[in-house]
């Protein structure tokens, strides 16, 4: 297949984006929203033809002088994500309200969104990845400030000023890339990858890319914005959000600090992994004290954001595969707690846990919908079969042989899951359903089905891990920095093949002990 | 909560006493009036009727099972098959139905209603062997009427001789007699019975509140088939209407001796003899309201409750989960008595009643809450039935012109509505019709 299929993953969103507001206002909300998601579904229908046949990498001259050049490429770290992105997409512009207001606006922000998300990960420029990354913003603020909740406009401010300064982290970041590079300004991935930057200026890009990665994901203590946003935001958006927006910063992460600064990266890394862990405590336990189930899920989701940065910071063959599958695993996870709680939301018109009760009601309750609600509770608590299990245990066992304390600390965190998930579920689900308030209607299959295709994502990537961990396998040992024991022969071959992408091997902790 | 929809008549006259300042007043007056608990409007007529006929067709089964498994049954150390009635039960004339009744309530036949017959063939799974029926639970839901039977048993002594004959020399002679010619021949049981006599003696006992519910629920059926044949002629002009049918019915068949009689081996055994004088108001009518309408116990599968936690009342007198105050709203669930009972009656609905709950809430979702709210709606009204017979066995005549009297009758509505100002009580509850 042409690299042509790569310019047609930006031109569908692109094309929705600019086509969605042009529908004529004789168009019912339900009809905008079906023709919005179709962008979607043509997205993720080229990105599936991207993985039967992979492109070429493309390369345009777009801007000579500044150094921007179209380069676009899919290997197997950026075409999960890329798929992640366009299902979520799909399912989160269906999962609006049929009566969504102002349809054309909304949903064409959404695929600006994603246009955003799918540029910044098919870039293989960082100065485009630069310009995706900063496009996300600006929709998001206004799908915020425009449906959020009651307190949207303190949402979205809060959301643009944590997102500007992480825009500008990253662009003080791609330029020194350019300006401590002997080799001369370039930004190609190539060329950064090769640069022999100074290590002095690789502790402050690598500083700089913590900062502005590290608050998209996010991390503690750069988690201000995020559950007051996600508290706020519209369900759709939140799904988005929480599950493609933030792996950007994971993919970031990813690309840029273990790819690109592999010596100040591992150097760094117990610290990264400190901050991994006490994502996931705190986390978790804020969860646990929370009382409104989109808090709750926010909180959650920084706990399993931290496991995804314990991963990283391992940075091991197995600990980088888990990354990769939790940000897969946990998109599809938190993209459908989102659609639960936004089914919920709009049935019962609160998310406010003191308020409900007894939603497992097979008759005036929504049953149906907490069912799904429960596998994503389980599946998010690292229930076996499901698909947050196999991407947590990549994670902790690939990560145990590095930072043994860091990764005990997680487990503990990643247990604390099923104490809020156990709390949510016996609080809400179960008890008396309120006589006064159940008046509402159940959920009709055209409401479920988002969230019934998740759950069936959810299942299946469960059954079948290798859904989550085959795309980065060759990638992630690539991309390893420290080996594991059983791994070692397997790195050490790949490293003598003269992969330009293999950085230094550490010796485990359990190596050390027995030398 | 909209405003009620109908209030009690407006006197002609100027009234002989003060209004009431109960929390129930308008309720009160109403009741005084001669109303119901339950607003009179004509869609609660239409509820309560229509429930009344879809309560009626089970309950020809559950009397007529209770009787078979009291008089039939009785003993059997492995019951298995108690439910699975047989034909000379389904064919017992009803003694307040059929040609054959001395005291005929209603017109129809005197054996197993027409349409439990069909329901018995086919349930919903259409014709297959009878116990996969039972096992799918494809049936009549027996186990809702041993959970009322149970309530009358556990809860006793609310007034009456019945539960105080059950201690008697004389019940438990009889009971001896019966449960030696039982299980004559069979050693083991015997020497059992030597062994724990008062086990045999509890087994008797719970017999005899199957003959009693069943001799209660024989009467009640009739009764709930002609309500409902009356309103299709267009018979009832109201609420009060059906309240005051239930009123003459109950004092019609007071007198209807409650016994327990068992046949072994052709046999009868006469453990509760019709000589004794048990009547039905008294003996079988009203300890049923106050245990199954009042009282009854917390349902399982519904909510937890914890006894040493203080969330069951220590005084049974205190109990308070019964129809008056259940929560419908967990209907559905599971093996729960209440649900049992709503399915029990889902399949036997008018269709005027299937079609009004398709206009509401769910439809046909949720009928089964539905239903079981108009069942609430109806128990307030036999339970006014209730309250408003026992006023006149009791008390004065609304009529009355001496204001004493008038007081005296104001105080035991009072009295009676006190028992509906727990929060739990659906009183408030159904004197709106979007409480559904």
């Amino acid at each position: 297949m042409g690299s042509s299929s790569l310019l047609l993953l930006l031109a569908t969103p692109l094309a929705g984006t600019l086509l969605v507001p042009l529908l004529p206002a004789t168009f019912s909300s339900v009809r905008v929203r079906g023709f919005a998601a179709l962008f979607g579904g043509l997205q993720l229908l080229v990105g599936l033809l991207c993985w039967q046949h992979p492109p070429a990498d493309l390369q345009l001259s777009w801007l000579p002088k500044l150094g921007l050049r179209l380069d676009l490429g899919l290997d197997g770290l950026s075409l999960p994500l890329v798929l992640l992105t366009a299902l979520i997409t799909s399912l989160a512009i269906l999962s609006a309200a049929a009566d969504q207001s102002r349809p054309r606006l909304f949903f064409s922000l959404m695929l600006a969104t994603n246009l955003g998300v799918v540029g910044g990960l098919l870039a293989r420029n960082a100065l485009l990845f630069l310009l995706a990354f900063e496009l996300i913003l600006i929709p998001i603020t206004l799908l915020v400030a425009i449906w959020g909740g009651e307190n949207r406009a303190g949402a979205a401010v809060r959301f643009l000023l944590y997102s500007a300064v992480s825009g500008l982290a990253l662009l003080a970041a791609v330029l020194a890339f350019a300006w401590f590079n002997p080799g001369g300004p370039a930004f190609g991935f190539d060329d950064l990858h090769n640069a022999q930057i100074p290590p002095a200026a690789q502790r402050w890009i690598l500083a700089l890319l913590l900062l502005a990665f590290a608050l998209k994901l996010p991390v503690v203590p750069l988690h201000g914005w995020q559950p007051f946003t996600y508290s706020q935001a519209p369900t759709p958006v939140v799904m988005l959000l929480a599950g493609s927006v933030s792996k950007l910063g994971a993919y970031g992460l990813l690309r840029f600090g273990v790819g690109f600064l592999p010596d100040t990266w591992a150097a760094w890394s117990p610290w990264i992994a400190a901050a991994g862990a006490i994502s996931a405590v705190y986390g978790a336990l804020n969860a646990i004290a929370q009382s409104d189930i989109r808090r709750l899920m926010a909180f959650s989701s920084l706990g399993h954001m931290g496991l995804l940065v314990l991963g990283l910071s391992a940075a091991t063959p197995l600990s980088l595969q888990g990354a990769v599958a939790q940000m897969l695993a946990h998109g599809m996870i938190v993209a459908l707690l989102f659609a639960c709680v936004g089914l919920i939301e709009r049935k019962t018109g609160t998310t406010a846990i003191p308020e409900l009760s007894g939603l497992m009601n097979p008759l005036r309750g929504l049953p149906f919908t907490m069912g799904m609600l429960l596998l994503a509770l389980m599946a998010a608590a690292g229930i076996p079969g499901l698909a947050g299990f196999p991407a947590e245990l990549l994670v902790f066992e690939g990560s145990w042989t590095t930072f043994p304390r860091a990764t005990l600390v997680s487990l503990i965190a990643s247990g604390f899951t099923a104490v809020y998930a156990i709390r949510l579920f016996n609080r809400v689900g179960f008890g008396r359903l309120d006589n006064e308030r159940a008046d509402w209607s159940s959920t009709c299959w055209s409401e479920r089905a988002p969230a019934m295709a998740l759950t069936l994502l959810v299942i299946a990537a469960g059954l079948w891990p290798t859904a989550l961990t085959g795309w980065s396998e060759s990638e992630s040992t690539r991309l390893a920095l420290r080996s594991q024991p059983f791994l070692t022969g397997q790195v050490s071959t790949l490293a003598d093949s003269g992969s330009h992408l293999v950085a230094v091997t550490f010796p485990s902790a359990a190596e050390l002990r027995t030398s | 909560m909209t405003t009620p929809t109908a209030t009690a008549p407006e006197p002609a006259t100027a009234p002989l006493i003060p209004p009431s300042t109960h929390r129930y007043a308008d309720v009160i007056h109403r009741l005084e009036a001669g109303g119901s608990m339950l607003p009179d409007t004509p869609e609660n007529l239409m509820q309560i009727i229509g429930i009344y006929k879809a309560y009626a067709v089970p309950m020809d089964f559950y009397w007529r099972d209770l009787l078979y498994i009291a008089e039939q049954v009785f003993l059997d150390p492995l019951p298995a098959f108690k439910y699975f009635i047989s034909q000379e039960y389904l064919d017992l004339p009803n003694s307040y139905a059929g040609d054959q009744s001395k005291l005929r309530i209603w017109r129809g036949g005197e054996k197993a209603h027409p349409e439990l017959l069909e329901f018995m063939a086919k349930g919903e799974a259409g014709r297959m062997p009878k116990l996969l029926h039972h096992l799918w639970h494809d049936r009549i839901n027996m186990e809702f009427a041993e959970a009322c039977m149970e309530a009358m048993l556990w809860h006793q002594g609310m007034g009456g001789r019945f539960y105080d004959y059950l201690a008697s020399d004389a019940y438990r002679a009889n009971a001896d007699r019966a449960i030696k010619a039982y299980f004559r021949g069979n050693p083991l049981m015997l020497g059992l019975y030597r062994l724990f006599p008062e086990m045999f003696m509890e087994q008797v006992k719970k017999m005899s509140y199957y003959a009693n519910l069943g001799l209660f629920w024989e009467v009640m059926a009739p009764v709930f088939f002609e309500m409902s044949d009356i309103y299709d002629e267009g018979g009832f002009k109201g609420v009060p209407d059906a309240m005051n049918f239930l009123v003459n019915g109950i004092f019609a068949v007071a007198g209807r001796p409650i016994y327990h009689h068992v046949f072994i081996k052709g046999e009868c055994f006469e453990i509760i003899p019709k000589s004794e004088g048990f009547t039905w108001l008294y003996e079988a009518a009203l300890p049923y309201v106050e245990a199954v309408f009042y009282r009854t116990a917390p349902f399982r599968g519904t909510k937890s409750y914890n006894a040493q936690a203080y969330q069951v009342p220590a005084d049974q007198a205190d109990f308070h989960y019964g129809i008056l105050y259940a929560d419908v709203f967990p209907v559905g669930s599971a093996g729960i008595p209440p649900t049992l009972l709503m399915q029990d009656m889902l399949h036997f609905l008018p269709p005027y009643l299937e079609e009004l709950y398709k206009q509401h809430k769910r439809g046909d979702e949720d009928k089964l809450i539905q239903l079981g709210i108009t069942f609430q709606r109806s128990m307030y009204n036999v339970t006014s039935a209730v309250i408003q017979a026992l006023r006149c066995a009791l008390l004065y005549p609304l009529d009355d012109t001496d204001p004493e009297h008038l007081l005296a009758n104001r105080r035991f509505f009072e009295a009676q509505m006190d028992r509906f100002l727990r929060p739990e009580a659906r009183l408030p509850q159904i004197q709106t019709q979007d409480y559904r």
